[in-house]
């Protein structure tokens, strides 16, 4: 039996909507585990989700409307994300056209900008800290994502995610070529800044001397902070499909719109944001967090593996 | 005949070891003949290649096939002498034996040198012009190469001899910058390989011959791009603007002996590899491009030379500014369509060598006197040596190209060449700044050579007795400078033939 | 849809040809590492894993041609710059009690920046100078890409550091551009001139050794600041 095309469209948003914090949980327990604790249970962001939605939002006094609507924005915009890019299936769906790999990021840039501008006119001075930070980092680690995307078209001529993730998957040579595994790397690095994970900023806890995303949540609270929450939760299992399902492991997606194989690939989607997670939960426990200053070292090496990729790729080879 | 290029390619390393294992006393004999011997040798092949006979008459042992000059070859084609790299060979091996006999009276009248120093010189100077020697005699790219590695390798070494902080700086910033540019220049000569494979295969031997013959059809781009490659590479070593950085440390901290080869044979050694790189250019890309970047190099190199010149402070430092100028106008010459102006700047090699070494003989004779190189210290030159003191100041003329010595001579070749009918105007201007250059590096040594010879020198008796500190100097010198004179007044004919002969190679597409 | 979308895509590299430029394009990275390494003996053996990659590359490369003097050539290679040439340096560097990190003139990311531009420039160069490919006994012609940019940026490491160690490893680092490139453009050159070639670069490890300890005897450090007294 065949499901509707947007059956299945609002079935890829709705199943990045539910995972998302129990992807977040799963990595947590798994990060616990690894440091020798038993960690929290799997299902706990739920839990602090729903305790969110009960309790009352305040503004601070002097915070335009915008403080409240950013949050909400936020969480719209990296909803639809998952429009455009390969999370159920192989094909893309009708709205899957709306953007490409250019505009994903852009949407997803969008997200974070609101909230930091929310963060912004707040007048915490470490709300603003976060803010500051995130924009410039953000800005730093942008062209390393674009010539990303450079490195995609060149190789498929065209920017949809999801023909990148077709080309991977026709050959074996395409998925060894030089300039692939350069973009898969450099899109690491720019998820691990992204996601706010070890070397770039702890994501577990709020260091003063190294917090950047953590500190723009701080003035919200209630169902407000219940979306900024799940806003980033969403983001990162976003960042992770894309990962997963346009650079590295493009297998699982379901081929047609038959009942079975749609279904069968909400499980593997977890699996795989899973196993992505638990590299980064790795990476946390054997790294240490750089300083704020050499920070800019890692978006260098960052931009220096996808400017190779695109220089790779021009003499006609790579 | 081929085995006269064997002894050549034998003797100076046989003195090395030689005089390396047996001593300084020995070791400074064994210098001096292994000079006098190899200068020999190269003179007797001059009849064998220098031939007035057109090419397509009977040919010598070897013979050059297509290229159209004779040639001595000797090993099975691994050795090959033609007059363009005789002209080199001659230059080389005149300044090793003057420098030899130099150096022992140079190190005589040093009371501090200690047997280990002298050593060091004696074996150092032989393994030195060893490899300058094998240079213009190998038939192959690659050992060219290898041959002039190996010149910087040993000459890097003999730098930090005098073993002073600004000795082990000079070596360093000269072996650092002299390798890099190597490592331009084997690149280059992979380039060259794969231009030529399209033509000759996908393995063959970089002999000249094949090279040459084949030139016309390697692809030119590539060559161009080898030949870049080749310039700013060897150029580093001949010290092209803007490579030439570690020159001046370089010549001026070596020992005298040293800086005399350096400045008069190395320079000069390495611009034949540029050369053999042109002749492949000239033939692929065809003279525009070859000569376009000479030019462009060249002035920028003759500006830096002329201009830095008057504002020295060092002795040897002067000279070998003056080095980086004549490179210059070496440059500028190849740059020049007319086949005057190539002979111009081969003899110019020649009289260069003989003026630079009797200039840095000079220099050495004054430091043995007053023991110091600083510019400002050095008065009353000509009372003090009888001798060397004029030569000297006659080395600083021919060094600023006056008649009657030899590279007047030359440079008016040069000149002359510039202007030649069939010129076109970018070359008739470049000619005039050559002039206009040359003049200003006329005025800034000789404003230096007057301050310290003709100057009287300090009246508190603080100066050392008069007289020369050693004969042996002396007689170096002026044999330097006699070659000097008799270049500038009437060269030889075998030489001038040898040098025709030469310029024709290397002007086949005129 | 897919499918009309895919049928322009460009054919991937043949499995040697990705092999081989990603070992270039290894090459390439190990001297962007360089540039950000600060201690020295990590920089020696991040040399001697650049060097090994270059004896894979010439490995390969020979496995593909069945030539027999290109696996001399892999081996002595590997003898001399994976072993030999690290291990001169690293003893050197024992004798030295002090100067254990480098000295550098601009920050790590200005000069990933300085190595980008290099980089791209030598690229560019190389795409418009149409190497021609003759018979293609060789690597494929984008590794000549990567030769090319990791030549430059040692330039740029030597240009940006300042002790003597640094500078000698940018060269050595140079000279496996050089080889790499070799491997590119004349693969096939007879054995005597490549031994040759390794040779005089051990003899210059040799100089560059004596006078590094020369060096660091007189002024007991390693350091290049002490070495502008030469001007003008």
């Amino acid at each position: 039996m065949q499901l509707p095309p947007a059956a299945v469209q609002a079935l890829q948003v709705l199943a990045v909507l539910c995972l998302a914090p129990l992807v977040s949980g799963a990595i947590a327990h798994v990060e616990a585990r690894l440091q020798g604790r038993r960690g929290p249970r799997i299902l706990q962001p739920y839990y602090d989700l729903a305790k969110l939605f009960q309790k009352e939002t305040l503004a601070p006094v002097g915070a335009s409307w915008w403080f409240l609507a950013a949050p909400v924005v936020a969480f719209t915009a990296f909803l639809t994300v998952p429009l455009l890019v390969p999370v159920l299936t192989d094909f893309p769906l009708p709205l899957g056209y709306m953007g490409d790999i250019l505009g994903g990021g852009l949407i997803l840039a969008l997200g974070g900008f609101s909230v930091a501008l929310a963060a912004a006119e707040t007048g915490d001075p470490y709300a603003q800290l976060g803010s500051s930070r995130a924009m410039t980092f953000g800005a730093l680690i942008e062209p390393s994502v674009l010539f990303v995307v450079f490195t995609v078209a060149l190789i498929t001529t065209t920017d949809l995610p999801y023909a990148m993730a077709a080309v991977d998957r026709s050959s074996l040579a395409q998925a060894i070529r030089p300039a692939h595994l350069l973009a898969a790397v450099a899109f690491f690095l720019v998820v691990l800044s992204d996601t706010g994970r070890i070397p770039v900023e702890t994501h577990a806890s709020t260091l003063e001397f190294g917090m950047i995303d953590e500190a723009r949540g701080f003035e919200h609270s209630g169902p407000a902070l219940a979306l900024l929450k799940w806003g980033s939760a969403i983001k990162q299992l976003v960042l992770y499909v894309i990962l997963a399902d346009v650079f590295s492991a493009p297998w699982g997606l379901a081929g047609s719109r038959d009942v079975g194989p749609v279904l069968l690939a909400v499980p593997i989607l977890f699996a795989k944001a899973f196993g992505v997670g638990t590299i980064f939960a790795v990476i946390d426990n054997t790294l240490s967090k750089l300083r704020l200053y050499k920070i800019t070292e890692f978006m260098a090496s960052a931009f220096a593996l996808s400017a190779v990729a695109v220089l790779v790729l021009y003499l006609g080879g790579g | 005949m081929s085995f006269v290029l064997v002894a050549i390619m034998l003797v100076p390393f046989v003195a090395a070891m030689a005089s390396w294992w047996a001593g300084p006393r020995s070791g400074a004999a064994m210098t001096v003949a292994s000079g006098t011997v190899t200068f020999g040798l190269a003179l007797a092949l001059v009849p064998a290649v220098a031939r007035s006979q057109p090419p397509g008459a009977t040919r010598a042992s070897g013979g050059a096939g297509e290229l159209g000059g004779y040639a001595v070859t000797a090993l099975g084609n691994w050795l090959r002498a033609d007059s363009l790299s005789l002209v080199f060979l001659i230059a080389t091996a005149f300044l090793y034996a003057l420098t030899a006999i130099f150096a022992v009276g140079y190190v005589s009248a040093d009371h501090d040198a200690t047997a280990l120093y002298r050593r060091r010189l004696f074996a150092g100077i032989n393994l030195f012009a060893w490899a300058m020697a094998m240079a213009p005699i190998v038939d192959n790219l690659g050992l060219l190469w290898v041959a002039i590695e190996v010149t910087t390798v040993v000459s890097a070494l003999l730098v930090t001899i005098e073993g002073t902080d600004s000795a082990v700086e000079a070596a360093w910033k000269y072996v650092l910058i002299a390798s890099l540019g190597l490592g331009l220049s084997l690149l280059a000569t992979a380039v060259i390989y794969r231009a030529g494979s399209v033509v000759l295969g996908n393995s063959y031997e970089l002999f000249y011959p094949k090279l040459l013959s084949g030139a016309a059809r390697f692809p030119a781009g590539t060559v161009r791009l080898g030949y870049l490659l080749a310039v700013l590479g060897f150029g580093t070593k001949v010290g092209l603007f803007p490579v030439h950085t570690w020159l001046p440390d370089a010549h001026s901290e070596a020992p005298t002996p040293v800086s005399a080869m350096l400045s008069g044979s190395l320079l000069a050694t390495c611009f034949y590899a540029i050369l053999r790189y042109y002749q492949i250019t000239e033939r692929s890309a065809g003279p525009t491009f070859a000569r376009d970047v000479l030019a462009g190099f060249g002035v920028a190199t003759l500006l830096l030379g002329a201009l830095y010149l008057a504002s020295q402070r060092d002795l040897k430092r002067l000279l070998a500014y003056s080095s980086v100028e004549h490179m210059g106008v070496l440059a500028i010459g190849m740059s020049f369509a007319s086949p005057l102006a190539i002979a111009g700047v081969l003899l110019h090699v020649l009289a260069h060598a003989a003026a630079k070494g009797t200039a840095f003989f000079g220099a050495g004779s004054v430091v043995r006197k007053l023991h110091t190189k600083d510019l400002e210290r050095v008065r009353g030159g000509i009372g003090l040596l009888p001798w060397s003191g004029p030569m000297f100041v006659a080395a600083m003329f021919g060094l600023s190209a006056m008649p009657p010595f030899g590279t007047f001579r030359s440079e008016f070749y040069i000149v002359v060449g510039g202007f030649a009918p069939g010129s076109h105007g970018a070359e008739r201007a470049l000619a005039a700044v050559l002039v206009v250059l040359v003049t200003l590096a006329f005025l800034g040594l000789s404003w230096h050579v007057t301050q310290m010879m003709a100057s009287p020198g300090p009246e508190d008796g603080s100066s050392p007795a008069k007289g020369e500190t050693s004969k042996l100097m002396v007689v170096a010198m002026s044999v330097a400078l006699l070659a000097l004179v008799v270049l500038g007044v009437h060269p030889p004919h075998q030489l001038d033939t040898l040098i025709h002969g030469a310029a024709t190679e290397l002007g086949v597409t005129r | 849809m897919i499918g009309t979308l895919l049928a322009n895509v460009p054919a991937a590299p043949s499995a040697f040809d990705g092999v081989t430029e990603a070992l270039a394009v290894l090459v390439l990275l190990v001297v962007f590492a360089m540039l950000r390494q600060d201690l020295l003996r990590a920089q020696v053996r991040m040399y001697a894993f650049q060097s090994l990659a270059v004896s894979a590359l010439a490995g390969v490369l020979a496995a593909n041609e069945h030539a027999s003097d290109l696996y001399v050539l892999a081996g002595l290679s590997m003898v001399l710059k994976v072993i030999v040439v690290p291990s001169v340096v690293l003893r050197l560097l024992g004798e030295v009690q002090v100067d254990l990190a480098g000295n550098r003139r601009f920050g790590v990311a200005t000069a990933v920046l300085a190595g980008l531009a290099v980089s791209v420039f030598g690229f560019l160069v190389i795409g418009n100078v149409h190497i021609a490919a003759a018979g293609a006994a060789g690597l494929p012609v984008p590794a000549m890409g990567a030769a090319a940019a990791t030549v430059l940026i040692s330039f740029v490491l030597v240009m940006f550091r300042g002790d003597v160690v640094s500078q000698a490893v940018g060269f050595f680092s140079m000279e496996n551009g050089v080889s790499v490139a070799s491997l590119v453009l004349a693969a096939r050159m007879p054995l005597i001139l490549e031994v040759g070639f390794l040779f005089d670069l051990l003899v210059a490890v040799v100089a560059f050794g004596i006078i590094m300890r020369t060096h660091h005897r007189r002024s007991s450090s390693l350091s290049t600041e002490t070495l502008d007294q030469l001007r003008g």
